[in-house]
C-alpha cells in the first residue's frame, strides 16, 4: 500500500532516549530539560505555528507548552506512547484551545469563509524537506482526497470534525470514518506502532 | 442523542485530532476508560498525529529557550499521581481530565490558572535578568524566591482584569503567605513625572503597596511582591506622582477583588 515503507525507520519511532530524558526532567533535571527542549521546540512551535498561523501567538503557546511538559514531566508514562507523542498531543491541544477559545473563533472563521481553507498541497510543500516530512507527505498522498482533506483540515487546521464537515460539504457521520480510516492507512505507511 | 457504542468508537479517530467538541469528547472520555481497544488505536493514532506534527517542524525564535529555560527554573513541577491519588482523578466529569487522555498522556490542571501564572513566571524571570545586569544578585535572588513562594503557595488565587490604562493587571494572592505578587501588560507609558502605585484596599483604609516598575519593552512590567495581605482586600493601581504618595489621590484604573 506503500512504497515508501521499506528502508525507513518509523517516523515515531520508539525513542528510549527521549523517554528517559522526560524521566530526569520529572526530577527537576534541567540539563535534561534543555536536552528535551533541543529535541522537540522546532516541531511544537512548527505545529503551532501551522494551527495558528500567527508567529506572536505561536510563540506564546509554544512556550506554554514547553513549561507544561516541565511541570507535568512526572505524568508521563512511557509504556502509554513516546515522548513526542506526549509533547505533541499537548502542543496540539493547545494550539485547538487556543483557535477555539475567545474571539479568535469568532475572527478566524469569519477569514476562512472569505479564504479557501488551507490547500492539503499547501500544507504537505511547506514542511520541511526533512525525511520525517517527505514520508509523511508521501504517506499522505496513499489517502483518498476526502480522508487526506479531513484529516488535515482536522490535524493542521484546528477544526472540530462537525466544522470539517461542514468546510466540505459531507455528513458528518462521512467524515468521521474517513478520518478514522485516514488514520488507519497513514499509522500503517508511517510504520508506527 | 444517545450514541451507540459503535459509533462512539468510530470518534477515536476525531478525538485523537483533537476534533471533538466538548459534550461529544466528554462522553467519548468517558467511553474511553471502558474500551481496551478504543485505548490501542488512540495510542497509534497520537503516534500518526505526532508524525504529522513533526513533519511541520520550525525553528522558534532563538530568544524563546532562554525564556523557557529560565521559566522552567523557577517554576515548581507537579508531583507524580500515586494510585490514589490517580483514582480520585480519574473521577469523571472533572474539568481539566480531557488534557490527560484519560491517564493516557498525563493529567493536567486547571488550564487558566498554569497559563497565568507562567506568564507571570516568565515576568519573573525577566525582573531577575534585568537585575543581575544591574548587579544586584543576592538580593534579587531573595526576592525572586519569595515571589516564586507566593506563586506556589497552595492557596495561591489568580485574578486578571482589563485596566482603564489599557492593558491588564495580573494578581496572584496568597492569604496563608499574606501577600500578593502583581504584574501587568499593556499599560499606557506615564510621563517621567507620574508613577502607576499599588494598593492594598480594605474596608475603609488605603495601604499602599509600592511603586509599579516602568514597563519593559515589551509592555509587560516587572513582578511586585507586595505583603501585608488581609482578608478581604482588594488590590488597586494608581497613577501618583513621582515617588508616590500616602494614599490614593486619583480614581485607580483597577481594582481586583482578592478571590478565596
Amino acid at each position: 500500500m506503500c512504497a515508501a515503507r521499506s528502508g525507513h525507520e518509523p517516523a515515531e519511532r520508539a525513542d528510549p532516549e527521549l523517554d528517559k530524558l522526560l524521566t530526569l526532567v520529572a526530577r527537576g533535571d534541567e540539563v535534561a530539560f534543555e536536552a528535551v527542549y533541543d529535541r522537540l521546540a522546532a516541531s511544537a512551535y512548527g505545529l503551532i505555528r501551522k494551527v495558528l498561523r500567527d508567529h506572536a501567538q505561536a510563540e506564546e503557546v509554544t512556550q506554554e507548552v514547553l513549561l507544561e511538559v516541565w511541570r507535568t514531566a512526572s505524568r508521563f508514562d512511557p509504556a502509554r506512547g513516546g515522548a513526542a507523542a506526549w509533547v505533541l498531543t499537548i502542543a496540539h491541544r493547545r494550539a485547538v484551545d487556543r483557535v477555539r477559545s475567545e474571539e479568535a473563533a469568532a475572527a478566524r472563521e469569519q477569514r476562512s469563509a472569505q479564504a479557501p481553507a488551507p490547500a492539503v498541497d499547501e500544507v504537505a510543500e511547506s514542511v520541511a524537506a526533512s525525511m520525517d516530512a517527505e514520508r509523511v507527505r508521501r504517506c499522505l498522498g496513499t489517502l483518498t482526497e476526502l480522508q487526506r482533506e479531513s484529516i488535515t483540515l482536522a490535524y493542521y487546521g484546528g477544526y472540530s470534525y462537525s466544522q470539517v464537515a461542514a468546510l466540505l460539504e459531507t455528513a458528518l457521520g462521512t467524515i468521521k470514518t474517513r478520518i478514522r480510516d485516514g488514520l488507519i492507512r497513514l499509522r500503517d505507511c508511517l510504520g508506527v506502532s | 442523542m444517545r450514541l451507540r457504542r459503535r459509533d462512539l468508537h468510530a470518534l477515536v479517530g476525531a478525538y485523537a485530532l483533537d476534533a471533538l467538541d466538548g459534550p461529544e469528547r466528554d462522553r467519548f472520555e468517558r467511553h474511553l476508560r471502558r474500551c481496551r481497544a478504543c485505548e490501542d488505536e488512540l495510542r497509534g493514532f497520537a503516534a500518526t498525529a505526532a508524525a504529522l506534527g513533526m513533519a511541520a517542524a520550525a525553528a522558534p525564535p532563538a530568544a524563546l529557550k532562554e525564556q523557557v529555560l529560565a521559566t522552567a527554573a523557577v517554576t515548581r513541577q507537579l508531583p507524580p499521581v500515586t494510585a490514589t491519588s490517580r483514582w480520585r482523578r480519574a473521577a469523571p466529569g472533572r474539568r481539566g481530565a480531557r488534557a490527560g487522555t484519560n491517564g493516557t498522556f498525563g493529567m493536567i490542571p486547571k488550564m487558566a490558572t498554569v497559563v497565568a501564572v507562567v506568564a507571570l513566571a516568565a515576568a519573573v524571570t525577566l525582573g531577575v535578568i534585568t537585575a543581575t545586569t544591574r548587579g544586584s544578585l543576592d538580593a534579587e535572588r531573595a526576592h525572586s524566591q519569595q515571589i516564586a513562594a507566593v506563586l506556589a503557595a497552595p492557596d495561591a488565587r489568580i485574578v486578571t482584569g482589563p485596566t482603564s490604562a489599557g492593558g491588564t493587571a495580573t494578581v496572584v494572592a496568597s492569604l496563608r503567605r499574606g501577600a500578593i505578587v502583581f504584574t501587568s501588560s499593556g499599560l499606557r507609558v506615564l510621563p517621567s513625572s507620574e508613577v502607576y502605585q499599588l494598593w492594598l484596599l480594605g474596608p475603609g483604609s488605603a495601604r499602599s503597596a509600592g511603586l509599579v516598575p516602568a514597563p519593559a519593552s515589551g509592555g509587560t512590567t516587572a513582578p511586585v511582591l507586595a505583603t501585608g495581605l488581609a482578608n478581604g482586600d482588594k488590590v488597586g493601581v494608581t497613577v501618583e506622582p513621582a515617588g508616590g504618595t500616602n494614599q490614593p489621590t486619583t480614581t485607580p484604573i483597577v481594582v481586583l477583588a482578592v478571590p478565596v
